[in-house]
């Protein structure tokens, strides 16, 4: 018994100690990423359209763009990757950042209007992470269980619909508590990946509370104790907690981190993407071409760390660099 | 009080039915007065509390706080400003993993126990800023005089001591007054390598950029075989080589500013040890956050809020300034109200003074009054497929064929944003116009007419002057409206980020198509779409009061002409 007791405190001690910042480190980039080296003579403007996922990353970006280009006019409008398609086809965005790879549909679109497909480039790595009150105790959730909290149809394959915290075998005050639900608007890409990934595209309850911005699901969250909802990673605050993530019953539970985020343990990460327009038989003009190579650098990289996602690794930099035209190193 | 329930009880003397004494107090109209009197009080409460909350909230988010250094029980330690502090109740896990005192302590509190938020900053080394600690973990509260709170250009805040300052080779501690004279001359030479970047360079790339265009017009005029296009060409690019020299010789300038700056330097040291060493231009204020007396920081206040009003956002918006969007905002009313008073008062005018009041003018004033009860975003999407889609893309087609396929006009910008606001305020002005012009007493008319002046004298020179207050009220009421309108303007022309101002040096000086950014919009993003939800929240009062000033001011402005104008003509009756 005694040692019970004391096996408890010392895992106690080793999770506190885990959780402090001091411990943790802190995420770096790839260091093979190579360095931004600014050219000469660019200037132009430029106006970005998509993802409200990506609107602060686009901004971080645009900043440090200006820093190297003041004479670089960039604009950033940011309401939901859905917007970024019909913007591109209309020809008013030079870049459309999604938190989603488009549609077939979007693409046909696209093709009609140009006669060619809009090019995709990976810019970050966002784990969807589900997000409780900081004061929830909850250790894991499988993916079925995430289905059955907020979908109807339950797809997963969950037998019973998850209503209460009980349902979810947590016990003492949280037991007959009715788990109250965040989540996304339908013109987000988030609302539209969790659905195919986390809903394995069953419908969302209508009990859902729909928010107008990534961050605000996380207020939400932080302010009712019995809320559940999912944003990106990058919005988690110290009011919240992410909570560990299985793919299936039985299997392993995977925290939203960076490791797990690569390596496919963590079962709702993505890519966030941002779309360019670029004709397959004409290089990219300077301008577009350089905020490519600086959203792939090393700098560019370190912007995604600051707005809280994984920054991509050298391979897939080079990989979409090279797709574009675009020679690394140069 | 008692004066007006006497009477009731003289009354209830006489022999008539009890009821009648509650007919008698309805029908002196005491409860309808109290209803009256306390929808008015309940009212003006929930106005004062909310103006109260952000005023508090606002005023108070720029002030420096101290930094506490928190000592865990099991020895490590955080450093951060105490932002919020909360009763919690301690889960079962969480009590067991205690020991016995603690477990007795909280149980005694019924389960509760408290918890702090700390601002721990330094976002670089923790992929964190703000941390919980709650009472019981805590062994140790400390406020140390050299811990620094540094506000930088990336990255956010950082807390920790300042090593040491290094200027041209030469290393300094923090306390020395050189190095707080070196760490001013590096900010003034970032100043001068950004106004040399946006000032001169900017003009010369605005020049070649023209130039650019100018030849792909002739280009698009006159084909690209023409020999008018071969003139041109040898002309413009004559004239680029020489824009060309000049930008290099700007931009050896601004290398060797920017040379000179990588001498000054400063070394950082958090609480776990790691330090980063950076520019000193890279710092944009510190303090000894325990160290500063009042003065002092009655100084940094001062400073943060003219950073706040002067300066350009950083970090995705969630510091530095809010300069562009006060510019934006003030801009964008100012254009809706020039475009919105002839608009609404010619109409009104017309409705009221020429046409024959029947079926139709009926018509058009219901229509008028239920345009004021459309949402303001079906106006959004109007401006954005009228204006910005059709209309814009029209002048781009016509007048800026060389942009294409960016587009001028096509897009949300000022102008489309301003005539958006103007029909949906126009309602309110046409409204307010017609009653000034009723109000205007009839024989005053007749005896203008009688003197033998025709009807537009008639109204020229003795309505519209004597309707003019009630006109002035009803653009108040519009600009009011105007300047709080976020919706609509989302879709026509507000964005996130657009550093550069509709207004610069650069010819035509006034760039209307520009997108452009907005108070109302910004509370919006800072409060709901910034990373880290609760760094933005002070910002969010401060921009929020700081809009309500805006509006106020400008209602101020108008309500000052308004009653200048009501004394003109005060007294000059027939």
């Amino acid at each position: 018994m005694k040692y019970i007791a004391k096996s408890i405190r010392l895992g106690a001690a080793a999770a506190l100690l885990a959780g402090l910042p001091l411990a943790a480190q802190a995420q770096g980039v790839d260091p093979k990423l190579m360095d931004y080296k600014p050219v000469s003579g660019v200037s132009g403007s430029l106006k970005s359209i998509g993802s409200d996922t990506l609107n602060n990353l686009m901004t971080l970006w645009a900043e440090g763009f200006r820093s190297r280009y003041p004479n670089v006019q960039i604009e950033i409008e940011g309401k939901g990757s859905s917007t970024a398609p019909p913007a591109m086809v209309a020809g008013t965005a030079h870049f459309g950042p999604m938190s989603r790879p488009m549609k077939g549909a979007e693409v046909d679109e696209f093709a009609k209007k140009y006669g060619y497909k809009p090019y995709a480039i990976r810019t970050a790595v966002d784990a969807l992470a589900v997000y409780v009150h900081k004061d929830n105790p909850i250790q894991c959730m499988t993916l079925q269980q995430v289905d059955a909290v907020f979908s109807k149809s339950r797809r997963g394959g969950e037998a019973k619909d998850l209503r209460t915290w009980g349902d979810l075998g947590m016990t003492g005050e949280w037991a007959d508590k009715p788990i109250s639900l965040y989540g996304r608007n339908s013109a987000s890409g988030t609302y539209g990946y969790f659905k195919e990934v986390a809903l394995f595209n069953g419908d969302y309850k209508d009990s859902v509370k729909e928010q107008p911005g990534s961050s605000t699901v996380v207020q939400g969250v932080a302010s009712d104790k019995f809320a559940i909802g999912y944003s990106g990673i990058g919005y988690k605050t110290a009011d919240v907690r992410s909570v560990p993530i299985a793919a299936k019953k039985g299997e392993t539970c995977f925290d939203a981190t960076a490791e797990n985020a690569y390596s496919g343990d963590f079962p709702i990460a993505r890519f966030l993407y941002v779309y360019v327009n670029k004709n397959p038989n004409q290089p990219l003009d300077p301008v577009r071409a350089e905020v490519v190579k600086f959203m792939l650098s090393k700098q560019g990289q370190e912007a995604t760390v600051k707005d809280g996602y994984f920054p991509v690794t050298s391979d897939i930099a080079s990989d979409d660099l090279k797709a574009l035209g675009l020679t690394v190193g140069s | 009080m008692s004066a007006t329930i006497e009477p009731l009880t003289t009354r209830s003397d006489a022999p008539t039915y009890t009821r009648s004494r509650v007919t008698a107090l309805g029908a002196l109209g005491e409860p309808f007065q109290w209803l009256l009197a306390g929808s008015l009080a309940l009212g003006m409460t929930m106005i004062v509390g909310f103006l109260l909350l952000v005023l508090w909230n606002g005023v108070g988010a720029l002030w420096p706080k101290p930094i506490h250094l928190v000592t865990f029980a099991d020895g490590t330690r955080i450093a951060g400003e105490p932002t919020r502090v909360e009763e919690f109740r301690v889960g079962p896990e969480r009590l067991a993993s205690l020991d016995e005192a603690t477990r007795r302590r909280i149980q005694v509190d019924a389960g509760y126990a408290w918890r702090t938020l700390y601002r721990t900053g330094n976002f670089d080394f923790y992929n964190d800023d703000f941390r919980w600690a709650a009472d019981f973990e805590v062994a140790k509260v400390e406020a140390p005089v050299d811990f620094y709170f540094v506000e930088r250009l990336e990255w956010g805040s950082f807390v920790g001591r300042i090593a040491v300052v290094e200027v041209a080779g030469e290393r300094l501690a923090i306390d020395d007054p050189r190095a707080v004279a070196a760490h001013r001359e590096a900010l003034r030479r970032l100043g001068a390598i950004r106004s040399l970047e946006h000032g001169a360079i900017g003009h010369v790339n605005a020049r070649i950029e023209r130039e650019r265009l100018g030849l792909r017009r002739v280009a698009i005029r006159e084909s690209e075989a023409s020999p008018a296009y071969a003139e041109a060409k040898a002309l413009a690019e004559a004239r680029i080589a020489e824009l060309r020299a000049e930008y290099q010789r700007l931009a050896d300038e601004v290398q060797r500013l920017k040379t000179e700056d990588q001498r000054y330097k400063v070394t950082l040291v958090e609480i776990g040890g790691k330090d980063k060493t950076l520019r000193l231009s890279e710092i944009v204020r510190f303090y000894p956050a325990n160290g500063v007396g009042w003065l002092e920081r009655i100084g940094i206040y001062l400073s943060r809020w003219g950073e706040f009003l002067a300066d350009a956002p950083r970090e995705a918006n969630t510091e530095g300034g809010v300069w562009p969007a006060i510019f934006g905002t003030f801009a964008m009313t100012l254009l809706m109200v020039i475009v919105v008073a002839p608009f609404g008062v010619v109409t009104a005018l017309y409705l009221r003074e020429y046409a024959k009041q029947g079926r139709m003018v009926a018509i058009v004033r219901i229509s008028v009054n239920n345009l004021a009860g459309v949402p303001s975003i079906v106006y959004g999407v109007f401006g954005l497929g009228f204006f910005a889609y059709t209309f814009g893309a029209s002048i781009d087609q016509l007048f800026f064929p060389e942009r294409l396929p960016s587009p001028t006009f096509g897009t949300g910008g000022l102008l489309w944003s301003s005539l958006t606001l103007a029909l949906l305020t126009v309602p309110v002005v046409i409204v307010a116009t017609e009653e000034a012009l009723a109000a205007v007493p009839r024989s005053m008319r007749e005896g203008s007419l009688a003197c033998g002046a025709s009807k537009w004298q008639t109204i020229k020179y003795i309505v519209l002057p004597r309707a003019l207050p009630g006109i002035m009220t009803g653009l108040i009421l519009a600009m009011a409206r105007g300047a709080g309108e976020v919706a609509p303007l989302m879709l026509v022309g507000v964005v996130k980020l657009a550093p550069e101002l509709p207004i610069d040096g650069v010819f035509p000086y006034l760039h209307l198509e520009r997108s452009f950014m907005h108070l109302g919009f910004h509370i919006y993003d800072v409060g709901f779409q910034s990373r880290n939800s609760e760094a933005g929240k002070p910002m969010v009062f401060v921009t929020t009061l700081l809009l309500i000033a805006m509006i106020a001011g400008m209602n101020a402005t108008a309500i000052v002409i308004r009653n200048r104008l009501k004394r003109r003509f005060a007294g000059s009756q027939f």
